[in-house]
């Protein structure tokens, strides 16, 4: 009799836990706020014209208007 | 603001075009170093000079040969890079780049093209394998560093020249550290001045290196020069690195495809021009 209440007890307790671990994951199966990676596909990036293209900025490079020192280009 | 750090400054010709360095807070001699370090890498790198460690890499393809630890670390990186862009940026594209006449710096004026010879850049994983100390391509394969080296030697670079620095090798370049006002370094991208820290920028392009309808940059799909629809590409990623690698893919992909590559990939990035 020990022995059922035993097993009877832990497959409520593996079915109770495998329930409620599946209303929780339903329950939370995106969170919209959660930051994305890289930050710029969050919208926040800034496009502009430039030279003739798009100059895209993201959240995590900031711009300036001093002279820069030095540049990107092709070689 | 806070006051400017001072900054030392150091300017060479290397690899076949303008390397610049900077740093705040170090002797002028670190930077000296540092441009020997980039000749004597440039020397090995080389596919232009039949003695250097890349030449002896190619004329011995088929066979086990010894390489150098920066040589092994590049050549798994052109590994990386080749999974990181699906497959578009592709080191070994030595034998594209010899048929479309690209045999020589340019210079000297290109070679003779043999287009016939033409076709789709096999697998990297297919054709080099790299393990300690050693490389093998396969027999017919043939590697060229130019795609990956700079920026790789500007991620090099600023890991040597302090925490504070900024390396620039012919336009691929990393910047650490917060520049000499504290608010990054300032960096020409598409135009624009950027304040970059701890991040590299990179730009590649067709605009460059060309000759009548030909230019350097191959499109592995087909072998031939890319005509994707874009002409040059600027991107702004974690590394020098990273960031020629993107550029590259972005280019190749073209403009349908290149802004959400990039927007998944970099930081900032400027697509020019219509090819």
């Amino acid at each position: 009799m020990r022995v059922f209440l035993l097993k009877a007890a832990a497959t409520v307790l593996t079915l109770g836990a495998t329930v409620a671990s599946a209303l929780y994951v339903t329950a939370h199966l995106k969170n919209p706020a959660a930051p994305l990676q890289p930050p710029v596909l969050a919208g926040n990036g800034s496009t502009v014209g430039a030279l003739g293209g798009q100059l895209t900025v993201g959240p995590s490079v900031h711009q300036s208007d001093v002279e820069p020192l030095t540049s990107t280009y092709a070689s | 603001m806070p006051p400017e750090a001072v900054l030392v400054s150091h300017h060479f010709e290397a690899l076949g075009t303008g390397c610049s360095l900077f740093v705040v807070g170090r002797p002028r001699d670190s930077l000296v170093g540092a441009e020997l370090w980039v000749r004597r890498l440039g020397a090995r790198f080389t596919r232009f000079a039949s003695d250097s460690e890349l030449s002896h890499l190619n004329a011995r393809a088929g066979e086990w040969v010894d390489v150098t630890g920066e040589m092994e670390e590049l050549l798994r990186e052109g590994l990386r890079a080749h999974e990181m862009s699906a497959g578009l940026v592709n080191i070994a594209v030595l034998p594209s780049m010899l048929a479309v006449g690209y045999s020589r710096p340019l210079v000297q004026g290109p070679g003779v093209a043999t287009l016939h010879a033409v076709e789709s850049l096999p697998r990297l994983s297919d054709v080099l394998e790299v393990h300690a100390g050693q490389a093998r391509l396969e027999r017919g394969a043939g590697i060229d560093l130019g795609g990956i080296a700079k920026g790789w030697m500007a991620d090099r670079l600023c890991e040597s020249l302090g925490p504070n620095a900024v390396a620039n090798i012919g336009g691929d370049l990393r910047a650490v550290g917060p520049g000499p006002r504290g608010e990054g370094w300032p960096v020409g991208v598409g135009g624009r001045t950027l304040l970059l820290r701890d991040q590299g920028s990179a730009t590649s392009s067709t605009r460059r290196r060309r000759w009548g309808d030909m230019h350097h940059l191959i499109d592995p799909r087909s072998g031939m020069p890319a005509r994707s629809g874009l002409e040059e590409v600027s991107v702004v990623a974690s590394t020098g690195f990273e960031a020629e690698v993107v550029a590259k893919t972005a280019l190749l992909l073209g403009p349908e495809f290149a802004p959400a590559y990039c927007a998944a990939h970099a930081m900032a990035w400027w697509l020019g021009g219509a090819a």
